[in-house]
């Protein structure tokens, strides 16, 4: 269970967001909204990626947004899937190093032939990630993110680099692999949107304010 | 994650390669450097030992001892075989060994004295010579023309490779010297005797010629002396002195005059290798700290996936200790194979290298080495650790 409570953030220092309440619990969630309405932002404090700079992120009762970058760190290695928008990928290196960059934290990956099976690119385990397609290299952050059977899956506009057909097959596939799971993800795409369980519309949620104190 | 940092290395191989031999050069280098003068210096220290005089016809000094302990330049001259048997029965002398030179096999010296002179340098296979033609090899001699005990070999005359063959006159192989790593690996050794006949084999024609290099009639040389102390040292060199067809030098003092002509050829050689090394230092360092810079966007979104920044400091100091530990055995590799190369080279001027030894002070260029791998990266990744925020 994942819990914001009175969440501000400072937003590339210059504007603050400022959330509403929210939970999410098990089962899909997307995030709608306009640019700059504080999507990335919510999913980054929520990953411990971002510290608000007011209010509690609640993780199993426990405040993350408190804990030390270090705690912070082991529990987004451990039990967040995080998929990046821009895939975040080691380019120059494997497909298969890009999922066994975990075990430098010793996570488990011993379950990687099956993601990558399950997400249908097995053959290309050994191939560069330079040398794939934007859905080939988006079904690999996937795969890192899924390989550590993560409790919660954040995806940053998981389908923003890819046309609409690729973008539904892999938003279906992230849903059927998240089954059971926590999966919060941001989209513009409403008809994506309506894919999830659950709808958040962040125009009402967040508010942006321009911070004077910057 | 030594699985992981070899991958992450081989995607910059071209890089880390260029950086792992600009050290490999440096390092070589240094390590040839140091090696050979040990080496070249153990040579001499373990020749001049044994005798405390060599007596020549007049001439360099240099080029007597250089002959007679390292069987290098050519022999001075010739004195009659009578000055040997005047030493052999003077009191003051407790050994003295004909040497006698002139003919060689294949570039090889072959030396005409007696048995004495091998005194200390044990026999791998067979026995030593005794009769009229019969030679004992020095090891590499053996090695390198795959000669074994029973075999003959031809002589040329003179001491270029390819003189006038003495083929009516072969000598016998009776023995075969163990390595020895100085000069005495790399000739022939025979009886004075011996040298005296193969030229007596030859025509009324040669006799001219041969008479040029002392064979013709009983002559050598050089005679080595050991004398039974220090009086009888200073006497007997008096007396060589006084007589105006012989000089008598003191080996070990003419060969450290060559000792320090050669330390001083390797301390320059050390100074050069040791800017070199420091040149590298920095080289590395501002490659290491531009290659961390280019690996920025990496390191970020390492960062991003929760890989703490000191698991990612360790990984570049481990893929540096790795260039590190390659340049290192390298270099060892690199500058053993140059003395392997240099070894034929110098062994025609009596010094044998041996590319199996290493000295300690090299052990410290090693790790000297290994250190210019890792200390920038190091220091750069103590920097690295200390700011671990994301944002």
């Amino acid at each position: 269970m994942i819990a914001t409570k009175g969440l501000t953030v400072r937003f590339r220092g210059e504007a603050r967001i400022t959330y509403g309440d929210l939970t999410f619990g098990t089962g899909s969630c997307a995030l709608l909204g306009a640019s700059g309405c504080g999507k990335t932002t919510l999913l980054n404090a929520i990953a411990g990626v971002l510290t608000p700079t007011a209010g509690e992120v609640l993780i199993d009762g426990r405040n993350m947004a408190a804990a030390p970058q270090r705690e912070k760190d082991d529990y987004r290695i451990r039990n967040i899937g995080f998929i990046y928008q821009d895939f975040k990928l080691l380019e120059d290196m494997t497909v298969e190093d890009n999922l066994r960059v975990l075990k430098l934290e010793r996570v488990d990956v011993s379950g990687m032939d099956a993601v990558l099976g399950e997400l249908g690119i097995l053959p290309l385990k050994r191939r560069r990630v330079r040398k794939l397609s934007g859905g080939e290299k988006q079904r690999v952050a996937i795969a890192r993110a899924l390989v550590k059977r993560p409790e919660v899956i954040l995806a940053d506009e998981p389908t923003g680099n890819l046309n609409y057909e690729i973008g539904r097959q892999i938003v279906e596939k992230l849903l059927e692999v998240s089954r059971g799971r926590t999966l919060i993800a941001v989209t513009h795409d409403d008809r994506l949107a309506g894919l999830f369980d659950r709808v958040l519309d962040m125009n009402e949620i967040a508010r942006a304010e321009v911070d004077d104190d910057a | 994650m030594l699985r992981f940092a070899l991958r992450h290395m081989a995607t910059k191989r071209g890089k880390l390669a260029l950086i792992a031999l600009s050290i490999v050069l440096s390092a070589s280098v240094a390590l040839l450097a140091l090696n050979v003068s040990n080496q070249v210096r153990g040579g001499i220290v373990r020749t001049a030992g044994y005798y405390d005089l060599i007596v020549g016809p007049p001439g360099s000094a240099t080029q007597l001892a250089m002959n007679t302990m390292f069987f290098t330049d050519s022999p001075l001259g010739t004195i009659p075989y009578e000055v040997v048997e005047r030493l052999e029965q003077d009191p003051r002398v407790a050994e003295a060994v004909p040497f006698a030179m002139g003919d060689s096999f294949n570039g090889a010296r072959i030396i005409g004295a007696t048995a004495k002179l091998l005194d200390g340098k044990p026999l791998r296979a067979g026995e030593m010579f005794g009769a009229t033609f019969e030679a004992v090899l020095g090891a590499q001699v053996a090695s390198r023309y795959g000669l074994k005990i029973g075999d003959e070999i031809v002589t040329s005359h003179g001491l270029a490779e390819h003189g006038a063959e003495h083929a009516a006159s072969p000598l016998r192989v009776v023995g075969i010297l163990k390595t020895t790593h100085t000069a005495y690996d790399n000739a022939v050794f025979t009886g004075v005797e011996t040298v005296w006949a193969v030229h007596g084999h030859e025509g009324e024609e040669e006799r001219g010629e041969e008479e040029e290099h002392g064979h013709g009639e009983r002559e050598v040389c050089a005679v080595l002396v050991r004398t039974r102390g220090f009086n009888d040292y200073f006497r007997l060199m008096e007396d060589c002195a006084s007589d105006a067809s012989l000089i008598a030098i003191n080996p070990a003092t003419v060969l450290r005059e060559v000792l320090e002509n050669v330390d001083l050829s390797a301390r320059i050689v050390y100074i050069l290798s040791a800017i070199i090394l420091v040149m590298n230092i920095f080289v590395v360092a501002v490659v290491t700290m531009l290659g961390l810079y280019d690996a920025r966007r990496e390191i970020a979104l390492m960062r991003l996936i929760g890989v703490r920044m000191r698991t990612i400091a360790r990984l570049f100091l481990l893929e540096n200790f790795l260039v590190g530990a390659l340049a290192a055995i390298l270099s060892l590799v690199g500058s053993r194979l140059c003395i392997q190369v240099l070894s034929g080279f110098a062994s025609s001027m009596g010094i044998v290298l041996n590319a199996g030894a290493v000295y300690p002070a090299e052990w410290g260029i090693l790790f000297g080495v290994l250190a210019l791998g890792v200390l920038p990266t190091a220091a750069l990744s103590q920097r690295m650790a200390r700011r671990d925020g994301l944002e």
